[in-house]
């Protein structure tokens, strides 16, 4: 977090980006930017040489060991408890180097797993089989899967047509940004990133601080293993969600929107590029649109793989060219965000509900759901589902008829669900029933809906592995900011591996100060939120673990 | 506290102030603190323990120890929270030691010591580590973590003469990182890698001295542990005791924390509550002191006899001065007599030397190095505001939203305000750069303009015109506090704008975009420096940024006025005190009889009312055979002042030449006497920084043997001579001081205090951050308009010697470098190099490195060239640190019209590859 380096990136502006020319240099030279480049980055944004090797060191796919990666397996949560990885890296080890192989945490394939990514592609399910094919670029294989809504379809069927989203632009412009804000916080829509924060305070701060500039920001860095509802929506709805940027942009007064779209989504990426491409021929976006004085563009930044980028501060150093560390708040990104100007970040599903919102109404769209959770969620089933897929609910309605009704339910028993990502809860089987899919049944009982992903974790999967791999996962992509996290996470993931390694036997009273150090002491919701799952592991399944325990604690 | 324990406050006022509860008893809030600045205010430091956290830098939120729990309301739901970059909201419930924080910090601290080795007892910041301290505050017994990866393993970085780390004692608080981001803005530092394996870098993974590292020691400083540190280990705790003092180096004025044991210097640091500079300091200031215990320093005075310097006693030199100055005095007349006073030395000093001069030997003939640097400032801005120092604090860059920086390079030659400039400009407010230099912050700057060097009064005309033409006047300012303006403007409009472009060589627009900025800002702050001041039209030029200073109404406020960077540590305070031949102490005009009856008064003998030489003239009347006998302290004019054959022709022809001096300098090698002087180590009294703040000097050790305070040297001179002075000391004299020089009514040694105080200080002690606020020291501001003249320099010479050489100074070096080349400074920097264009060089067929023969109309030097588009086509630059290049045997004795001061920027010259391939041997003398 550096405000200088912040200011020094923004006065080259967003068509002069460091973090992408940090990214083209990466891949004109096997998968890290050459030390020239690095040196010449910094001369001509006027940092330090330890700036751009800094930055390039931080990102998975920028780093110098990434060099002559030419494939990578899926090292996610969701592949790893479907068992996929082993026959993956083996095929995978017959047809290239063992240097030549990297892993990405989680390409969104979770309805089918065996996920791998080759020469910018993603393949899953049966593709592995192909191997030798696919490398010698003979194949292209696109994966399927169920897209249904249980009632309203907000985000699912028919993607808006350009004449739609003229309508809606025309109609925005009319009514003028007042009345749209209103009609956004009328809607009661929250964040679907996770935290679930109403985007309407966010328009309203980022519009009301005064600045020359202002940014609108996607946040479409679906880090969380077993989520690709993001990846659906940019892939099938992209006109929704550049819409909504839009409207987003005309409330706050930005002139640009930026789509952070992450390494391992090269498809939604290019479907993207290419809607912005038609946007932009047919006037929708640029200077002054439909004669208006609203003057809007786009920028798509691809991302380099780090998870912490779903966070929204680390998200916006990201963009800048910076390291990914996490900044503290205040100031809020609305008041000092991109550049240190004013800036709005949201979730892709949050930003794709605002044309719904604009059309309809905000009471339309607040009549949908229950309470506090507004309007409706989508919801990634992985390959453990007999129908996996991506469902739209409406907020209330029951995790159970989503599992059966929508999910088909499931192929093996499985012991519990860990829904919302890695920071989510352990959802055991006896608790299914007790849940309804919105922010408030979750938290009440334990648990967090976060951004609705759903990864089976069969019977035979032991949850101290588990664990050791949500440590481990927090190790890897911790930013390294705050020290609970940083070494938090590390020694965390040592005990369990020790521990199963059988030269250690973990002091329980240890793990608990661990637990809450992370919990109460980190700086974002990383670290913080890694204990949720554990813990839910530890009261849910405790009988797993205790043989772990060192003795003299089991009496307590 | 409450009212009626916090006599602060009556019940009334107190029941109306904003208050937030610290572990259950209420105190009063300030606006947007946080919760931990809030806490510190009220509580010992310990309470809230910390590790990111530093004064000087911004909450960073990394260590998490400063974690408190936070209530809304009495006994509400608590929250923990990072209290370093937590606002503070009222009625907030702080609790700052629950069992749950002191368990969390003791926690985190474990995790800390599970990558830390234990190693306390034999680490150099034992008793000194806050690591160490906040251990021992949160009760660490053991690491309960099994023993795992870890980064003990690292190599020590020794590779450089002042910086060391050693990252296996890092523990990622990034306080490094951010003092080298957020105080120097030199960006050496980052870390590198994510996570668990996120570890320090300097530059793109190199040592420090293969880094762009400028030394400055702000992230030693900034280190909690030992990870990153100097040679000279500043934060281990070995000291007998610390002296607080002011920098010796440039006009910034630097604060110093000076460690000694046994009377010799441990380390230098910068204290934080220096409002001069904030924590932070220069490499010279903190690192280049050793030059103090150097063995050539002068440690016996000497007479010159048969050509060779013999030792002598204080008696014996003191009895041959007094009797050699008698007689030239008896048979030339006391006009035969100069003095050159040193603006190294201390106010009280310049202030007996001018006293010496004058009261003593009875002439006007006193100068001091201003005369060679702002002597067009002073000159300049007493005509247009009435006083000739910074109207402003360096404070105010911090206010400011358009800086204008004319003729200077103060991140080399002010570096701490430098700095501060630089974090300003980073910050996105405007930065005008106008010189022939790409600088550091030219680089930075919005608008650079390159003007060809001299033409200072071209470029500045086009602003001030354009200001008029784009109707950016204020003329509410102008109508109500100002004169002359109606003519000033008449000859402004008639200026050819296209001509006075193509004569600077500089883009007419970009001029234009500059001047609007400037004119447009809400507070516009100008510095300049040497650039300026060097030329036939100096005080023309701070003239002209005096007017536009007040044509924009950026004067009297926050965060404006016209600030010269003052280069010598005490060349405000030289000149404050009389040493000028036109003024005596406290810039009164010694030609007047009321000022001739005050100081006779005063001094109790007879005054002389005859302006004196100017040092220029000096040199002139000693050729002429009119000047007999000069004193000079501490100013090497051989190696610095221009046209170094004429100077020693100068000092040659002199019957008698007294030197008082640290080491054996160009100069001294002339002198028929050698006076060993102290340095500022040694010595105490006050220096002038170049923001009018009269700040303490305090001996940190003794005078080294053989040597005596300048002070003291002068005194005994003057009770030798017949004239009754009491011993020097620095109260004392400051005491007679206050008396005589106006603006020093109110100073009193022991009022001082830490941060020294603004003159004018009035006589009940109240000082002065912001010069003419209501209204200017002569009432109204004046407005001068003067056309450009080329300089002589150019017309005489300019076509048979068609480039200009500028020349300027380095980080690392102060002026002859007779200290700092005495210091490891000369390791980082080792020589003069020849800035030239590539396309200069390429026609010249010279490459890096190649020696390039420079000459001039006064002669030729050999200089090592170095190809940077730093410098525009035609354009030379150097710097003149070394004697071993003596630049000024080339540059010429044209001056400023107005004040005289020489113009060392504009230097006709011709270029070629050198038929030597070697440069003058050190020591060897220049005759």
């Amino acid at each position: 977090m550096s405000k200088n380096l912040s200011n020094l990136s923004g006065r080259k502006g967003l068509q002069h980006n460091l973090y992408e020319l940090l990214g083209n240099s990466a891949e004109a030279n096997e998968g890290t930017p050459h030390p020239k480049d690095l040196k010449r980055l910094a001369e001509d944004f006027l940092m330090g040489r330890a700036n751009t090797f800094g930055a390039a060191s931080f990102y998975d796919f920028l780093k110098p060991e990434n060099k002559g990666k030419k494939v990578y397996y899926c090292n996610g949560s969701s592949c790893m408890t479907a068992g996929t990885q082993k026959k993956v890296l083996e095929k995978l080890k017959t047809n290239f180097k063992e240097e030549e192989i990297g892993h990405m945490c989680c390409l969104g394939r979770c309805h089918e797993n065996s996920s791998f990514h080759y020469d910018g592609k993603n393949y899953s399910g049966a593709s592995i089989n192909q191997i030798a094919e696919i490398k010698e670029q003979k194949t292209l294989l696109l994966d399927t899967y169920n897209v249904k809504s249980s009632g309203p379809q907000i985000l699912t069927g028919n993607d808006l047509t350009l004449e739609e989203v003229k309508t809606s632009l025309n109609e925005i412009l009319k009514k003028g940004r007042e009345k749209v804000l209103e009609e956004i916080k009328s809607s009661g829509l929250r964040g679907r990133g996770g935290a679930g924060f109403p985007i309407g305070f966010k328009l309203e701060s980022a519009k009301n601080t005064p600045s020359d500039s202002r940014f609108i920001v996607c946040n479409a860095d679906e880090g969380d293993p077993g989520a690709y509802s993001d990846r659906y929506l940019m892939e099938f709805q992209p006109n929704k969600l550049l819409l909504g940027m839009l409207i987003a942009g005309f409330v706050v007064g930005a002139e640009w929107g930026v789509l952070y779209i992450r390494y391992e989504y090269p498809e939604s990426l290019a479907i993207i590029n290419k809607t912005i491409e038609t946007l932009e021929k047919e006037r929708l976006i640029g200077e002054r649109i439909l004669d208006s004085d609203f003057t809007y563009f786009f920028k798509t930044i691809k991302a380099r793989g780090a998870y912490i980028c779903g966070e929204e501060t680390s998200l916006l150093s990201s963009i800048e060219g910076q390291r990914a560390e996490v900044r503290v708040r205040p100031p809020y990104p609305t008041q000092e965000g991109l550049f240190n100007k004013p800036t709005v970040v949201n979730n892709v599903e949050t930003l794709a509900c605002l044309p719904f919102v604009i059309s309809k109404g905000g009471e339309a769209y607040k009549a949908i759901g229950r309470g506090k959770s507004t309007g409706t969620k989508l919801i990634s089933l992985d390959g453990f589902f007999n129908n996996p897929g991506i469902y739209e609910v409406e907020m209330g309605t029951p995790l159970i008829e989503v599992i059966n009704n929508l999910g088909g339910g499931l192929k093996e028993p499985i012991k519990a669900m860990h829904i919302g990502g890695p920071l989510g809860g352990l959802v055991p089987k006896e608790k299914w029933t007790d849940l309804t899919v919105d922010f408030e049944s979750f938290s009440e009982n334990g648990f967090l809906l976060g951004h609705a992903s759903v990864v089976c974790i069969p019977m035979d999967f032991p949850l101290v592995k588990y664990v050791q791999h949500l440590f481990q996962f927090t190790s890897d992509e911790s930013c390294g900011k705050c020290f609970p996290c940083r070494l938090g996470s590390k020694r965390g993931a040592e005990m369990f591996e020790k521990a199963q390694a059988g030269n250690y036997a973990i002091d329980e009273e240890l793990l608990t100060d661990l637990l809450t150090t992370l919990e109460t002491g980190s700086l974002c919701a990383l670290g913080g939120g890694l204990p949720l799952p554990i813990k839910n592991a530890l009261q849910y399944f405790r009988t797993e673990f205790e043989p772990y325990f060192s003795k003299k604690h089991l009496a307590v | 506290m409450n009212y009626s324990t916090d006599p602060t406050y009556s019940k009334e006022e107190w029941d109306k102030m904003p208050k937030a509860f610290i572990d259950g008893k209420p105190f009063v809030m300030e606006k947007g603190e946080t919760i931990l600045n809030f806490v510190r205010r009220f509580k010992e430091k310990g309470l809230v323990p910390t590790l990111c956290d530093a004064p000087n830098l911004e909450a960073f939120g990394s260590c998490r120890v400063c974690s408190v729990e936070v209530a809304l309301k009495e006994n509400g739901p608590t929250k923990t929270m990072a209290s370093c970059h937590t606002p503070l909201t009222e009625g907030m419930y702080i609790y700052t030691s629950t069992e749950a924080v002191k368990k969390l910090r003791k926690n985190i601290i474990e995790l800390v010591l599970t990558d830390h080795p234990l190693d306390c007892l034999t680490c150099e910041v034992n008793g000194n580590c806050e690591l160490q301290t906040v251990a021992a505050q949160v009760g660490i017994r053991d690491v309960r973590y099994p023993k795992g990866e870890n980064h003990q393993d690292c190599d020590k970085d020794l590779s450089h003469p002042y910086m060391t780390s050693d990252l296996s004692k890092c523990i990622n608080c990034y306080r490094c990182v951010r003092a080298c981001d957020e105080v120097q803005g030199q960006f050496v530092l980052s870390m590198a890698g994510r996570g668990f394996d996120a570890q320090i870098v300097k530059g793109d993974n190199v040592s420090f001295m293969e880094s762009d590292c400028v030394s400055c020691g702000a992230c030693a400083q900034a280190c909690p542990t030992s990870a990153i540190s100097d040679i000279y280990q500043s934060k281990a705790i070995v000291a007998e005791k610390t002296t607080r003092t002011v920098c010796t180096y440039c006009g910034v004025g630097c604060n110093l924390e000076v460690s000694t044991t046994s009377n010799k210097i441990l380390s230098i640091q910068a204290p934080y509550d220096a409002e001069a500079n904030a924590g932070h300091t220069c490499l010279k200031g903190r690192y280049a002191f050793e030059f103090y215990k150097h063995p050539e320093r002068l440690n016996a005075p000497m007479i010159k006899r048969n050509g060779e310097f013999e030792k002598v006693s204080w008696d014996e030199v003191y009895d041959y001065l007094a009797e050699k100055l008698t007689s030239i005095k008896n048979t030339n007349g006391p006009d035969a007599i100069a003095g050159i006073s040193s603006a190294r030395c201390t106010n009280e000093e310049n202030y007996l030397m001018q006293k010496f001069i004058r009261a003593v030997v009875g002439t006007n003939n006193i100068d001091g190095c201003a005369r060679v640097c702002h002597s067009p400032t002073a000159l300049g801005m007493q005509r247009t505001f009435g006083t000739g120092a910074a109207t402003n604090s360096i404070e105010d860059i911090d206010h400011t939203e358009c800086m204008m920086v004319i003729g200077a390079n103060p991140t080399a030659a002010h570096p701490v305000t430098g700095a501060k400039i630089k974090q300003r400009a980073l910050k996105g407010k405007t930065l005008i750069v106008i010189d022939p230099r790409k600088t550091e912050l030219a680089i930075l700057a919005d608008y650079h303009i390159a003007l060809r060097p001299g033409t200072n009064v071209a470029v500045l005309n086009m602003m001030l015109r354009f200001i008029i033409e784009e109707g950016l006047v204020d003329e509410n300012f102008v109508t109500n506090r100002t004169e002359g303006f109606e003519t000033f403007k008449e000859n402004l409009l008639k200026l050819d704008v296209d001509e006075m472009a193509r004569i600077a060589k500089v883009d007419k627009d970009l001029v234009r975009k500059a001047a609007i900025a400037y004119a447009k800002s809400s507070a516009a702050m100008s510095f300049h420096g040497l650039g300026v001041t060097e030329h036939s039209q100096g005080t023309f030029t701070v003239m002209q940024i005096a007017d536009l200073a007040m044509i924009t109404g950026n004067i009297g406020r926050k965060g404006v006025g016209v600030n010269p960077l003052r280069g010598q540590n005490n060349v405000q305070g030289a000149a404050d005190m009389g040493v000028q031949p036109h003024q005596g102490a406290g810039y009164l005009d010694i030609t007047k009889p009321d000022v001739i009856k005050k100081y006779e008064e005063f001094y109790g003998v007879a005054m002389p009312g005859e302006i004196g030489y100017k040092i220029p003239e000096m040199f002139e009347a000693a050729i002429e055979g009119k000047l007999k006998a000069m004193w000079i302290i501490g100013e090497d004019v051989v190696q610095t002042d221009p046209n170094t054959k004429k100077v020693i022709k100068a000092l040659n022809s002199l019957d008698l030449l007294v030197v008082q001096e640290l080491f054996m300098t160009e100069t001294a090698k002339h002198a028929d006497v050698i006076l060993p002087g102290a340095s500022f180590l040694e010595k105490s009294g006050t220096f002038t920084n170049g923001e009018r703040r009269v700040q303490r000097v305090q001996a940190a050790v003794d005078p080294i043997e053989g040597t005596k305070p300048d002070g003291q040297i002068i005194v005994d001179m003057m009770n030798k001579m017949g004239y009754a002075q009491p011993d020097y000391d620095a109260a004392t004299m400051l005491q007679e001081i206050a008396q005589i020089v106006p603006f020093f009514a109110g100073a009193k040694w022991e009022e001082l205090g830490d941060n020294g105080k603004q003159w004018p200080i009035l006589p009940d002690g109240t000082d002065t951050k912001i010069l003419h606020g209501e209204t200017f020291r002569r009432g109204l501001g004046k407005f001068y308009y003067f056309d450009f003249k080329e300089s002589a320099e150019i017309t005489s010479h300019g076509k048979e010697y068609p480039y200009i050489i500028t020349t300027n100074r380095d980080l690392e070096h102060y002026n002859c470098g007779a200290m700092t080349r005495r210091t490891k400074n000369v390791e980082i920097h080792t020589e003069d190099v020849l800035w030239i264009n590539p396309k200069d060089a390429e026609a010249k067929g010279i490459v890096n490195g190649d020696l390039v023969c420079v000459e001039s109309p006064r002669g030729k030097v050999d200089i090592k060239a170095f190809v940077t588009d730093g410098v525009n086509e035609g354009v030379l630059s150097t710097t003149f640190h070394f004697p071993e290049i003596m630049v000024n045997n080339i540059t010429s004795d044209i001056h400023d019209s107005e004040a005289k001061c020489p113009e060392y920027k504009v230097v006709s010259v011709n270029i070629r590859k050198a038929r030597k391939t070697h440069l003058r041997k050190e020591g060897e003398v220049v005759s």
